[in-house]
């Protein structure tokens, strides 16, 4: 393990480059280029807008641009990173069976290239909640810690979906349903609290809304953006604590997952 | 003497799988109805054993499929032994396909980086040899165009330039470079040369036994992923050929 990190510190020029590479790639022959980074939250914005203040208005919530904002930020962030790495590995078999590399490198530039998108498109929301009359208070402060919890969340996830993805190839189209679900069961453009108490499903009553967000750490780590950029409030700490757990959870498996068969991705992928 | 490369009983199995389940679909019909898996065990490598001192140019011959690329494999750390033990001391500069890595969309400049990266040197140390590897590479009036507008013999010369010029201790060349013209093939050999005399390790692996006996000291002779013979250059290359010759 210690071993695995100083060659990892060896190789920062390649983790540095790579994630460049991915941001240049992304944006190369577009007419607006790197503007997309701004644009795209805010093109979402406004969709999720007319769709739930004007055609759909029994839904709303007050101040709906800033509401969604802050969730969908985040959530880009994490379902980019996801999807990107699935094809992290086998869109760099030839690398990978070229020259030798500490591997982890792949999955981590992927996610830690769209940080940098997130960390850029942080700026529009820091814009759009001076328009908007956002609440500044000291729970900004918070913001870094939530970011570095969904970015253990986050790798924990990249490193076991891209080595599933040596192995299966439709691990990516399973991951696309996947991800939409997903989209789906995290409340970014709804509230939690439209979520019912107690709804009964064969026999079983359940409560919804606790269920949301036991099982799901995006659905408590977006709750926590939105507490904190939205309210103006403190996050509720058992939650975020307890997710903190799961994600470090998460990274530690996929990691192990990503270790077991990374000696033998030269002659898999 | 120390040992820049030591190979340690090495051995190196493949697994061909001839039906391999490669969605989660064909894995849940594998369960429900087996078929004959039919895979195949294949050595590559089997014991070998070998050692190349620190300094020394050291030759690796053998018919095709004797399994020389796969022992530049395990130096190079692209492939894991199945069993045994590979240890190099030091950076090893894969030449294993030159230009791996580039990427066409992005300038020479960057790829140069990129590759430089590539092969696990620091920031500080790309910018140092920067110019070095383009002026290697004759390349300089090119150098911010993208790679996808350059030639194959140009991305071939800035691959050279790139893996030649960051400096290993252990320099891996497979078969000959059919790099560019003549007038630079001569200047890969004159690196290759400058290498020696600095000291340097260098594999050289090629059916041309004449540069093999021109360029190494001693060399190891491969047969079916067995160590055959090894020792000083002319002994080992003068057995092969007799073992050749007898077949002719």
């Amino acid at each position: 393990m210690l071993q695995t990190w100083r060659e990892l510190l060896q190789y920062r020029f390649l983790l540095k480059q790579l994630i460049i590479l991915n941001l240049k790639v992304r944006y190369k022959n577009s007419v607006l280029g790197f503007l997309w980074t701004f644009l795209n939250p805010l093109f979402m914005m406004l969709v999720f807008t007319v769709l739930f203040t004007i055609m759909l208005p029994q839904a709303s919530v007050p101040n709906f641009p800033l509401f969604v904002l802050v969730a969908l930020l985040p959530w880009q962030f994490f379902s980019n990173s996801v999807m990107m790495s699935t094809s992290s590995v086998v869109g760099n078999a030839h690398l990978i069976k070229k020259v030798y590399f500490p591997r982890e490198v792949l999955p981590l530039s992927t996610v830690l290239s769209n940080l940098v998108n997130f960390a850029l498109a942080l700026v529009v929301l820091f814009g759009m909640m001076v328009v908007l009359r956002g609440p500044f208070t000291i729970w900004i402060l918070l913001l870094p810690l939530i970011i570095a919890v969904q970015l253990i969340f986050t790798l924990g996830c990249a490193f076991f979906l891209s080595t599933a993805t040596v192995f299966y190839r439709d691990v990516p189209m399973i991951m696309d349903v996947l991800m939409l679900a997903w989209f789906f069961l995290t409340p970014i453009f709804y509230p939690i609290s439209i979520l019912p108490q107690s709804r009964e499903l064969l026999g079983v009553v359940l409560n919804v809304q606790r269920l949301a967000y036991i099982l799901n750490p995006m659905a408590s780590l977006i709750a926590s953006y939105r507490v904190i950029l939205y309210d103006g409030s403190p996050p509720a700490w058992d939650f975020l604590l307890r997710t903190t757990v799961t994600a470090i959870g998460f990274l530690i498996l996929g990691y192990l997952f990503f270790r077991r068969f990374r000696r033998s991705m030269a002659e898999e992928v | 003497m120390s040992a820049a490369v030591s190979f340690d009983d090495v051995s190196k199995r493949f697994v061909l799988r001839h039906e391999r389940a490669y969605t989660v679909l064909e894995s849940v019909i594998g369960l429900v109805k087996p078929t004959r898996r039919s895979t195949e065990e294949f050595w590559a490598l089997r014991e070998v054993s070998f050692e190349i001192v620190a300094g020394e140019t050291f030759g690796i011959i053998g018919p095709n499929g004797a399994g020389k690329s796969t022992v530049l494999k395990l130096m190079a750390r692209i492939l894991e032994p199945t069993s045994g033990e590979v240890t190099v001391r030091g950076r090893i500069s894969p030449l294993l396909e030159l230009g791996a890595g580039f990427h066409p969309e992005l300038t020479g400049r960057e790829n140069v980086y990129l590759n430089a990266a590539l092969f696990g040197v620091s920031q500080a140390e790309a910018q140092d040899r920067y110019d070095q590897i383009v002026e290697f590479s004759e390349l300089r009036d090119f150098i911010d165009a993208p790679l996808k507008h350059y030639s194959s013999g140009m991305y071939m010369r800035l691959g050279f330039a790139v893996a030649a010029n960051i400096i290993p201790d252990v320099l891996l060349v497979d078969e000959f470079l059919a790099v560019g013209d003549e007038a630079f093939q001569k200047k890969c050999l004159s690196k290759i040369e400058e290498f020696r005399r600095e000291g340097r390790t260098i594999v050289f692996v090629s059916h041309s036994l004449r540069t093999v006996e021109d360029l190494c000291s001693r060399a190891l002779w491969l047969d079916h992923g067995r160590v055959e013979a090894i020792g000083p250059t002319a002994d080992v290359v003068e057995r092969y050929l007799e073992s050749v010759g007898t077949g002719a």
